[in-house]
């Protein structure tokens, strides 16, 4: 996302996903959650999306969004002390788990959402209702971001200022 | 619902040119996937490995684990169940046949998977009579034949996994998707209710039958026991 991967793919991905677990699918990931614990700190964030499938058709975009999804192990989260990697780890497996009570309480599907960094710099989980157009409740995983312009900018400043001090000593 | 004459096979032979197209655009069909996808979930028209998995955990509830056993994997594509079965049941003694309709396929599934229990030919059928057989989405796209035509060479081939199974065969089938779906599913993929193929594999095929049904996804598994000897 961001610098990270192209603007389209990073649509593509997050209607992918939000496609895999919203309200039409959420039964079969719940499903295969209990069947195989895909989403577990047993496994890596990478190794669950690869066996979902929830990655890019091209490639180099593909080997770019694993890497991506490394990069959230130095994001805080909205839980003291959890990285932003577990953090979107547990968010799936809280989803997905279906805890005992009679009657069955209903699975919320999930919605993956993205706000800007400069906000929020943590990876939240919570609940809400994220489409204005829907009065469906989704658990909400939010991703900060920020536009691959700004970071591109911003890595350039911070070259021309290592330069800078550089050049002075 | 019902099945067509054809595929009820009891008034109107299902003619063999007729199977014989199906055969080949089937086999083009998929020749065309697993050159696009590779040997891959999308290979194979599945939407991820997982998914996939799933539907193996269903398919394999026809098998004793208990005892060593025969099976054919029929629609094997590029091996994906071999690989799956030496996963999760890394110390059952299982002896393995994939048989495809695709080259292209077998030759993936050879390359990847060929072992000493763990073969793989290319057939309309299995050449051999195995403890059980199963079938994992080959009903599924329809390439195009109508839904009688279709029908004719779904119960050829359940009279043929019938008549290579001695214990039993599993397949699945996607849900008629009015009544479980909300997205509009294309015209290419065969959906239905269970009812008609559970009559067909008792009342034509001799076999008890058991529906699985609730495994999160929009289509369902027979679990297809034999009784006794082979069906003719």
């Amino acid at each position: 996302m961001g610098l990270a991967i192209h603007d389209s793919t990073t649509l593509d991905v997050l209607a992918l996903l939000n496609r895999r677990f919203g309200p039409d699918e959420i039964v079969e990931m719940v499903a295969l959650q209990k069947e195989f614990q895909i989403f577990s700190s047993d496994h890596s964030l990478e190794d669950s999306f690869y066996l979902l499938g929830i990655m890019p058709c091209d490639r180099a975009e593909r080997d770019r969004w694993f890497k991506f999804l490394g990069t959230l192990k130095n994001y805080e989260s909205d839980v003291p002390n959890v990285n932003g990697y577990d953090r979107v780890i547990v968010a799936f497996e809280q989803t997905l788990i279906i805890l005992p009570h009679i009657p069955p309480n209903p699975v919320l599907p999930l919605f993956v959402d993205v706000h800007a960094m400069a906000e929020d710099p943590r990876v939240t989980f919570s609940d809400g209702f994220p489409l204005l157009f829907s009065v469906q409740p989704y658990k909400v995983l939010s991703i900060p971001t920020k536009p691959g312009r700004v970071a591109r900018q911003e890595a350039a400043n911070a070259a021309k200022a290592r330069r800078a001090k550089k050049s002075k000593k | 619902m019902s099945l067509s004459a054809k595929a009820d096979g009891t008034s109107i032979e299902f003619g063999s040119q007729v199977l014989s197209d199906v055969y080949s655009d089937v086999e083009a069909y998929y020749g065309a996937r697993v050159a696009r996808y590779g040997a891959t979930p999308l290979g194979v028209d599945w939407s991820c490995q997982a998914t996939q998995m799933l539907r193996f955990v269903q398919l394999l509830k026809i098998c004793d684990f208990s005892a060593p056993f025969s099976l054919n994997d029929i629609g094997c594509g590029y091996g994906a169940l071999a690989a799956f079965l030496a996963m999760r049941y890394p110390k059952s003694k299982i002896d393995y046949l994939g048989v495809d309709l695709s080259h292209a396929m077998v030759s993936r599934a050879r390359r990847r998977f060929s072992g000493p229990d763990r073969r793989f030919v290319v057939r309309k059928a299995s050449p051999r009579i195995a403890d059980y057989s199963l079938a994992s989405g080959i009903m599924n796209v329809n390439c195009g034949h109508s839904r009688t035509t279709w029908e004719g060479y779904i119960a050829t081939i359940l009279r043929q996994m019938r008549r290579t199974s001695r214990r039993g065969f599993s397949v699945n089938f996607v849900v008629d998707a009015a009544r479980r779906s909300a997205e509009p599913l294309p015209d290419t993929l065969y959906r239905t209710s269970s009812q008609p193929w559970i009559r067909f594999c008792e009342r034509e095929l001799g076999c008890s039958v058991e529906t699985i049904d609730d495994y999160g996804m929009k289509e369902f598994t027979l679990l297809v026991r034999c009784n006794q000897t082979a069906a003719a």
